[in-house]
């Protein structure tokens, strides 16, 4: 039995080393991200692109072969992240995580593209993006924390705050958004993804 | 209970993306259906990132630092050229919200996993209680289908050629070696043979490397249809 995937029956053990990344630099890159959602901020993404590059080139290389592989790795990564930094959540994993994810993800729909002559992107279905799905129904539940937030809300885009209102003051469920407002039910689960985002850092500065 | 897992080495390289979309898929169904190694899986991700993005390579460490060490100078024109094209886009993803997918087959309704949910899919084709549709991956010599096996159908005694994976998705059916669950994820070797049996029906995702043997009497005639079944 040399083969390394033999047939198993106990589930795997897994035993975990220290994570070899400083807390404060995935602090730093958390940070980053928060600002290309809430800001587009242009410095922020600068900053990352330029913390992530080599290494993602590196990936490339390693996984795809050619340097012009890895450049089209690069650009398709960092315009996912740039494109979907307000789905990413800070408190369910790292930064470092997320962006390998996507990395990994464009890699083998790149990869499967050479090696079995397929344009389907297969890689979204195997390692679902689900963070849309883990926004919790009821937020705010506490009446003087409504009170509360009801000022940051008017700070909101137009797009945002319809959003906003109608789930959490008009009680209406996300899909009956979509409907009156006629926009995608993805759209809606992004906009509120985006304006938590916001709500959370100014609840958090005014503390 | 799900009792069959893969293994770690398996894990490693799904994290890694580096299993054919076969396998890669029949994990992802798998964790699903399987909390332990949903929880594996996330914890091998974050520590192949973690050891990924370690500090050994060249870095900036702030919005206004130079690189570390700057080996190639063009490096630095054709990045700034692509922050320019990639941050000219103003708009931001929407996700997407995917209606699941239904199969039917001999009168019964199923549901897709999400992880099987763009492949195409070939026409069921049918032999008695067994009922299989490709998969058309395009992966060489490893063929994925869906298996379906009415009540109390079976196959008759075999081995294989190279590997074969069984992922229950539906139903229960045993063989020598045990009974089988929804979520059990069955790898078996040349080194292995059984004859799989089903009281109440089930639908597998299956994927093997080469065809199946059959070993046992008259249902040797079978060989020649081996490759019907994987």
């Amino acid at each position: 039995m040399n083969t390394p995937w033999n047939y198993n029956s106990a589930p795997a053990e897994i035993i975990l080393r220290n994570s070899t990344m400083d807390p404060d630099e995935q602090q730093q890159l958390k940070g980053w991200l928060y600002d290309i959602a809430t800001d587009r901020d242009k410095a922020a993404f600068t900053a990352l692109f330029s913390w992530f590059a080599p290494k993602i080139i590196r990936f490339g290389i390693q996984k795809l072969n050619t340097e012009s592989a890895a450049n089209e790795l690069l650009q398709e990564t960092m315009s996912n992240i740039w494109r979907k930094a307000h789905l990413f959540d800070g408190d369910k994993g790292q930064a470092t995580t997320w962006v390998y994810s996507i990395m990994r993800n464009l890699s083998f729909d790149m990869l499967r593209k050479v090696r079995s002559n397929r344009e389907d992107t297969l890689s979204d279905d195997i390692w679902p993006i689900a963070e849309a799905e883990l926004i919790e129904d009821n937020v705010f539940d506490d009446h003087l924390m409504s009170t509360h937030i009801l000022k940051h809300i008017n700070t909101l885009p137009e797009a945002q705050k319809e959003i906003v209102n109608g789930l959490y003051f008009q009680d209406l469920s996300q899909e009956q958004l979509a409907t009156k407002l006629a926009i995608p039910l993805g759209t809606v689960k992004s906009r509120l993804r985006l304006a938590l985002v916001k709500l959370k850092q100014q609840i958090g500065e005014s503390k | 209970m799900i009792t069959h897992h893969p293994k770690h080495e398996l894990l490693s390289a799904f994290v890694e993306g580096e299993l054919p979309a076969s396998l890669s898929a029949a994990i992802a169904v798998h964790a699903e259906m399987c909390e332990i190694c949903a929880k594996n899986i996330q914890h091998l991700t974050e520590e192949s990132a973690a050891n990924f993005f370690s500090p050994d390579v060249k870095t900036y460490n702030s919005y206004s630092d130079k690189p570390a060490s700057n080996t190639a100078a063009t490096d630095e024109l054709s990045y700034e050229f692509m922050i320019d094209s990639i941050t000219e886009d103003e708009s931001i993803a929407e996700l997407v919200v995917q209606e699941p997918l239904e199969i039917e087959i001999k009168g019964s309704t199923y549901q897709l996993p999400t992880a099987l949910r763009s492949m195409s899919m070939m026409g069921w084709q049918k032999m008695g209680k067994l009922s299989r549709a490709r998969l058309n991956l395009n992966e060489g010599a490893l063929h994925s289908s869906l298996l379906h096996i009415d009540k109390d159908g079976g196959v008759p005694s075999h081995t294989h050629k190279g590997f074969e994976l069984t992922l229950l998705l539906e139903g229960s059916f045993e063989d020598e070696m045990g009974t089988y669950v929804k979520g059990d994820f069955i790898w078996l070797t040349d080194k292995n043979t059984h004859t799989p049996h089903t009281t109440e029906g089930c639908l597998c995702y299956t994927v093997a490397d080469d065809a199946l043997q059959f070993i046992q009497g008259l249902s040797k005639l079978l060989n020649p249809i081996g490759a019907f079944i994987y």
